[in-house]
């Protein structure tokens, strides 16, 4: 029946074609435009770490006074020298990092090679294994390098195409901030989107180009800041990374299941307690332990203009429904002929409305493989805008299916009412017409 | 005739089409509720992107240089600042950075123990000739004097004590911040507490500025900010140095200075080099994407409903076309027949305007909610309208042609 319902619908197409092909044409616009804006919104609000996101963790404790003016009741987002040294010992992760960001003066060891400044990220061990970052040549550096505070360094593909030409840099030097530092590592350009990791440096920003340890970092020759460090009580030295009244150390933690966050959480409690009755805390244990989607959350990632764009893109896609309602209503009823016939010939009205329903889904369908490309059209447009998120911004094959589901049923749900018109249809009245 | 004469066998008739009626205005409607926040927003974006910051942006630049310890950098502030001076065609020369380069705001408290703060201006910061560089307007008290500035060592190099009063800068306020902190009497004189580099400091009012925003994000406290100096010499200061051109002469000016600040700190790096028009633009990169795209989709909202009336349109010329025929035999003349279908949306596009426009305000009163959006003006409503009423004519001309063109014979016709 179906078939022959198909059949049907393709003879009605090539009776109306430019009313059909207006139809499909309002479909794939309204389906392409929204599509469009629903994959930016899409990838902005996506997860960055789909694999892992699930066991990352971002703990945070606070160490502020008691009485601080306008103070916000959320404890800082980052931690301060005393309290990342101790959370990166505390026990009950499965593994952890300790990072912050910089630009450090850079050159290769070559005599006379340029200097230039280069995003830094400073971070522990275990970082590229919990982040799941993919390396090019070499490994990682050790727990043990990141104790010695050994010169080591990773580079990302892009810095060693410049500074190496892309080859198996591992062994070679590089002079950074006036010291020599050794290759361990080359890994991918690795970007995830939001920079969930450290978000007061830029969700969308630029990802670093090299990675070293931390705690190496730290012992560098001259304080080229920390990241963007929170303060609070005017106190004196805040420039000092160890003062006890600046934030700027992002950690995170891996947890395996619901218990291990249960058990960190409670070691936190225990921690601020200890910290407390040691006289450094002044208040209450107030500790968050967020999952990585949850942080994003609270952070407010997505920028509220593209959250709007949200909203716009299901304004189109209703005005298009509506347009495609009234574009059905006037297809069917010119077919009232024809569907006199066919109920005086005895076809239930079920039978038209189904038949109706049929075409309005093929339209629909026409409408979503059109504007399927349509919609690719429109995110490359996407992409050659200069704005830090373009570059993410594509179509995969998950959205391309809901583009085209989302075509179909709109289009169903545009084809009801006038299907059910059309179903009405008295079959003497209109023969009596013919 | 007169024209309600026309009109009413018009409303009549279209009494018999309700659903068709009913839908096309409904189509409208939502358009043109659409169409305006869209244009309202885009309106929003560009007219943010030519707010001027207040100071003379043609003419001002910024370098940023960075010192490496452990290379050789001979320079210090003072002597930093006497090369970019030297540069034929600069016209002045500071320490610190421009609006719309990262300025930070500060909390300005009536005393130093208090807990709520007065309101949190930007605070624009840099050594002394920083007013002199950025064409700060004093429209009441005075401009800062070098003789009056504290030193940057001899105050933030000494971290060992000191109350904030003992402290104290020469500030100047903008208007709006000077209006919202001293309604009802003078700013001048008036001493103000906040911190510096984490360092509690005072500040003393000897001038009320013109408008100097730091940042252009569309709130009003854009508009309130703090200018304040200090006095450089001798110490090694890396960070942005901005100068400021003889009028027109920046481009020329722009790399000699670089050049010369290079030469006199061979270690530096000179991490960026930017005029304030590249800060600009820089600044609305985003805002200028997100005004192409909604540029797209309504061209797309336009296309797609002029689609929908045309079509509509085309359905009811087909249907009608025996009525047609009999008018055209009962002695309608092809313009009666073209100005009927005319008529015809003008009243069905006109009913979807105006619930359009209710739509439309009710939208833009969610998305304040919800996005902080400012409150729609009738503006770009009245232009949306009078464009929807162009589009539903230019989309029913083809088929009111094409019925004016029925021969008044298919009256005899069957169907």
């Amino acid at each position: 029946m179906l078939a022959y319902y198909c059949h049907l619908a393709l003879r009605s197409f090539r009776r109306h074609r430019v009313l059909t092909a207006l139809m499909v044409l309002a479909i794939a616009l309204g389906i392409g435009a929204s599509m469009t804006m629903l994959t930016v919104l899409h990838n902005l609000s996506g997860n960055p770490l789909p694999t892992r996101s699930a066991v990352l963790f971002h703990p945070q404790v606070d160490p502020r006074p008691a009485r601080l003016p306008g103070a916000d009741p959320e404890p800082p987002d980052d931690l301060t020298w005393q309290d990342a040294v101790n959370l990166y010992a505390l026990p009950g992760a499965t593994r952890r990092v300790l990072t912050s960001t910089n630009w450090l003066p850079t050159r290769a060891d070559a005599p006379g090679s340029a200097l230039a400044m280069m995003d830094t990220r400073a971070t522990t061990a275990d970082m590229f294994a919990m982040f799941g970052v993919p390396f090019v040549y070499g490994t990682g550096w050790s727990q043990a390098d990141d104790e010695q505070r050994a010169l080591v360094v990773v580079l990302t593909r892009s810095l060693n195409d410049t500074l190496f030409g892309g080859a198996d840099s591992v062994g070679r030097t590089l002079v950074i901030a006036t010291k020599v530092f050794r290759v361990v590592g080359v890994v991918e350009d690795w970007n995830p989107q939001p920079r969930f990791y450290d978000l007061g440096s830029g969700a969308f920003s630029e990802p670093a180009k090299l990675y070293m340890p931390f705690f190496t970092w730290l012992d560098l020759p001259q304080d080229y800041g920390y990241g963007p460090m929170a303060c609070w009580d005017h106190g004196d030295g805040t420039h000092d990374p160890k003062a006890p009244n600046c934030t700027w150390a992002q950690f995170w933690v891996q947890l395996d299941d619901a218990t291990q966050v249960a058990a960190y959480r409670q070691r936190l409690e225990n921690y601020s307690a200890q910290q407390h009755q040691l006289g450094r805390f002044q208040r209450a244990p107030n500790v968050r332990v967020r999952g990585l989607l949850e942080w994003l959350d609270y952070k407010r990632v997505v920028p509220s203009l593209v959250r709007m764009q949200a909203w716009i893109a299901l304004g189109v896609l209703l005005v298009c429904l509506v347009n495609a309602v009234g574009l059905l209503v006037s297809k069917f009823s010119r077919k009232a002929g024809e569907v006199g016939v066919r109920r005086a010939l005895g076809a239930s009205r079920r039978a038209v409305f189904i038949q109706c329903l049929v075409e309005a889904g093929l339209i629909g369908l026409a409408g979503g493989l059109l504007g399927a490309p349509l919609a690719w059209l429109g995110l490359w447009m996407v992409r050659q805008q200069p704005v830090p998120y373009a570059a993410q911004v594509g179509l995969d094959a998950p959205m391309l299916g809901f583009a085209l589901l989302t075509a179909m049923v709109a289009a169903l749900a545009a084809g009801v009412w006038p299907a059910w018109r059309a179903a009405r249809i008295a079959p003497a009245l209109q023969v009596k017409s013919l | 005739m007169s024209p309600i004469d026309s009109i009413r066998p018009i409303v009549r008739a279209l009494r018999s089409h309700r659903a068709a009626a009913l839908l096309l205005a409904l189509e409208i409607a939502l358009t043109l509720a659409v169409l305006c926040n869209l244009m309202f927003i885009v309106a929003g974006n560009l007219q943010r992107a030519r707010t001027p910051t207040g100071t003379d942006e043609a003419d001002i630049a910024v370098i940023q240089s960075i010192g490496v310890i452990g290379e050789d950098n001979p320079g210090t502030a003072g002597s930093n600042l006497a090369t970019l001076q030297s540069v034929p065609g600069v016209a002045a020369a500071a320490f610190g950075a421009p609006p719309l380069w990262r300025v930070d705001r500060a909390a300005l408290f009536a005393s130093p123990d208090a807990e709520q703060p007065l309101a949190r201006p930007y605070l624009l910061n840099g050594s002394q000739g920083l007013n002199r560089t950025l064409g700060t307007r004093v429209i009441q008290g005075r401009d800062l004097q070098d003789a009056e500035l504290p030193g940057l060592m001899s105050t933030f190099g000494d971290t060992s004590g000191g109350s904030a009063d003992t402290r104290q800068f020469p500030a100047l306020l903008t208007q709006a911040l000077a209006e919202q902190l001293y309604p009802t009497q003078s700013a001048l004189g008036k001493v103000l507490y906040t911190n510096m580099w984490g360092t509690p400091i005072s500040l003393r009012v000897v001038g009320v500025i013109a408008p100097l925003r730091a940042a252009i994000t569309g709130h009003p406290d854009d508009a309130m900010a703090v200018v304040t100096e200090f006095k450089v010499a001798g110490e090694g200061l890396g960070g942005g140095y901005m100068l400021r051109s003889q009028p027109g002469q920046l481009a020329q000016v722009l790399p000699l200075a670089a050049k010369a600040l290079q030469q006199a700190n061979p270690g530096h790096v000179q991490q960026m080099v930017k005029t304030m028009a590249q800060l600009r633009e820089d600044t609305f990169r985003g805002d200028t994407a997100l005004n192409r795209m909604l540029a797209g989709i309504m061209v797309i909202l336009l296309t797609v409903t002029a689609l929908g009336v045309g079509g509509l349109a085309s359905f009811w010329v087909q249907q009608r076309t025996r009525q047609i025929g009999i008018r055209r035999a009962l002695g309608a003349t092809r313009t009666d027949i073209l100005r009927y279908f005319q008529i015809e949306n003008f009243l069905i596009v006109g009913a979807g305007v105006v619930a359009g426009a209710l739509l439309a305000f009710a939208l833009n009163q969610w998305l304040m909610q919800r996005f902080e959006l400012e409150r729609l003006s009738a503006v770009p409503v009245l232009i949306a309208v009078v464009a929807m009423w162009l589009l539903g004519q230019l989309a029913v001309l083809g088929p009111a042609l094409r019925a004016a063109a029925i021969p008044p014979v298919v009256a005899t016709r069957s169907t």
